[in-house]
């Protein structure tokens, strides 16, 4: 069950309904059923392993809080640690590590066949996990207390607009609303509707329209040409960000509606002017998830090496990060360019400085937006596509063919959902850019009932006209 | 040592560290206030206060501080 299903909205509509009409008592039972029938909807695997690992992290939790001496606290704490990873690497990584293994003894002259091709990928595991290792560090530094009450904690982990791809949320922050109560509040319900209305615009119309071309290109690009390649290299950026924001704006307007605050993701990431930047702007939630629990860590014990300290604890973050996303060497690679790029940036700021001081700023500024989105567009190839020798043929080929036909590099789009792609992405960004300099929807807000009104069905209306509703799962359900 | 000798000191290096002689520090100063003090130069100025200082901080502590003026009582704490 996906946010843009029929069956979700019938989902979403009536734990909305039911939730405003029963007692405040009842209304997170109400939301942790409605989470249960949602995971237990795509498979009652995932919900098993979902609420036993709820289960053990809540337990974990006490369990550390209740020790007095820090040698036993540290020992629950890693003894927990440790199970949660487990059940990481058993469900995603078994495969790839059985793998290498099998690869490298063979290397060495021995004779050892993999025999896992695959173990199922649970829903939303990537994402719980983190959670619940959040959880156990924030508990184990003292900075949060122990969950006491299981019901609350379920509703933390499984909460059913979160659950499949994030945003990772802390428990400081999730918690306690949990136990808030929740009244009708028709400000936070309308600005809900709208960000749903946002991130289906995102996915429907810019997302799903630019999925089928930009797949059929990154799944054969021996069939393609150069221009071609390049188009898809460009464009791939721009729909991966509508397809993930459009998945935030959706999971953090369906919250709102049931009075939750959910953590941002994104904040106009492609106008970071270097990858250090971009990585403060693109999945905030995982990024700063990185940063706060292996980042900091890492670098605060090399503390003494000076620069390299730091150098060796960004490597090692930003390939963590990449692996992340997948069990394959294309996404450690992916995370090892961002690490790399971002010592790079480390080492020649003092040389930034100096140009943005010769250079007019905003020329200067311009440069770098490009070329920041550039790195990106290039480093997601390692992401996108499977097979690393069809990553290096497209780096290879990109610039043959220069010269190419409008008809050719418009990958077998027709030119009226060009133009519907390119408006749509133009309006995405106009909007940011609004919305981040003036307060539109409080303006809009003061608008008579009218104009109000026009605006919205204008918006249904061009969702459902030029919307592609073809089942087109989000990019990041993957992981 | 006084808080504000401290604080002082702790002033003078953020200055080396970020090499922006311009620097001015309050008790209720935060990353927020200083632009390149990021995540980065973070590592670079702990160690650089505890070679300064001749202290050590664990994570835990370094996690906890909110502000400068925070960072500077567990200085004079730990230099007591």
């Amino acid at each position: 069950m996906i946010f843009n299903s029929w069956e979700f909205a019938f989902l979403f509509i009536l734990i909305t309904g039911i939730f405003y009409l029963i007692v405040p008592q009842l209304r997170k039972w109400l939301l942790l059923t409605g989470s249960i029938i949602f995971i237990g909807f795509n498979h009652w695997g995932y919900l098993a392993l979902a609420v036993s690992t709820a289960i053990i992290t809540f337990s974990s939790g006490i369990w550390i809080d209740k020790q007095n001496s820090d040698k036993t606290r540290q020992r629950i704490f890693t003894i927990s640690l440790i199970a949660h990873l487990t059940i990481l690497v058993f469900f995603k990584y078994f495969g790839f590590l059985e793998a290498n293994l099998s690869l490298f003894i063979k290397t060495i002259g021995g004779n050892w066949n993999s025999s896992i091709t695959k173990i199922f990928l649970p829903l939303g595991i990537s994402f719980y996990i983190f959670q619940s290792i959040s959880y156990l560090i924030e508990v184990y530094w003292e900075e949060q207390e122990a969950e006491k009450n299981l019901g609350d904690f379920l509703l933390y982990m499984l909460f059913f607009m979160k659950f499949l791809s994030g945003p990772i949320e802390r428990p400081g922050d999730f918690l306690p609303q949990v136990k808030e109560k929740k009244a009708f509040d028709y400000d936070k319900v309308s600005y809900g509707l709208r960000l749903i209305a946002i991130g289906l615009f995102k996915k429907l119309i810019i997302s799903n329209q630019l999925a089928t071309p930009l797949n059929d290109v990154f799944a054969s690009v021996q069939d393609y040409s150069g221009a071609q390649l390049c188009v898809a290299t460009l464009f791939y950026p721009i729909q991966l960000y509508a397809d993930f924001s459009g998945y935030t704006d959706i999971a953090i307007g369906g919250a709102a509606i049931l009075g939750y605050r959910l953590s941002p993701n994104f904040n106009r990431p492609f106008i970071a002017q270097s990858i250090t930047d971009f990585w403060r702007r693109w999945h905030m939630s995982l990024s700063f998830w990185v940063k706060d629990y292996i980042y900091e860590p890492l670098a605060f014990r090399k503390r003494n090496w000076g620069t390299w300290g730091i150098v060796y604890a960004l490597l090692i973050t930003f390939i963590l990060l990449g692996l992340w996303h997948g069990d394959s060497w294309n996404f450690i690679i992916y995370g090892a360019i961002q690490g790399g790029v971002i010592i790079y940036e480390m080492s020649r700021s003092k040389w930034c400085t100096k140009w943005n001081k010769y250079l007019s700023g905003k020329w200067f500024k311009t440069y770098n937006i490009i070329r920041t989105y550039l790195i990106f567009a290039v480093s997601l190839l390692f992401f996108k596509i499977e097979k690393f020798a069809d990553v290096i043929y497209v780096i290879n080929h990109i610039f043959d063919g220069i010269g190419s036909t409008y008809k050719e590099i418009s990958l077998g789009v027709r030119d009226h959902n060009i133009i519907v792609i390119s408006l749509a992405t133009s309006l995405m960004f106009l909007y940011e850019y609004t919305d981040s300099k003036w307060d539109i929807w409080g303006k809009f807000e003061q608008k008579s009932i009218l104009i109000r009104w026009s605006v919205y069905y204008l918006i249904i209306f061009i969702i459902f006209s030029c919307g592609d509703f073809g089942a087109s799962d989000f990019i990041y359900l993957q992981f | 040592m006084e808080l504000s000798q401290v604080l002082e000191e702790v002033n003078s290096i953020f200055c080396k560290v970020l090499n922006k002689p311009t620097i001015i520090l309050t008790e209720s100063s935060t990353a927020d206030d200083v632009d390149e003090w990021d995540s980065l130069n973070n590592i670079r100025l702990i160690a650089e206060v505890e070679q300064h200082f001749k202290v050590k901080f664990k994570l835990r502590e370094i996690m906890k501080l909110k502000n400068v003026g925070e960072l500077c009582t567990n200085i004079q704490k730990k230099t007591a």
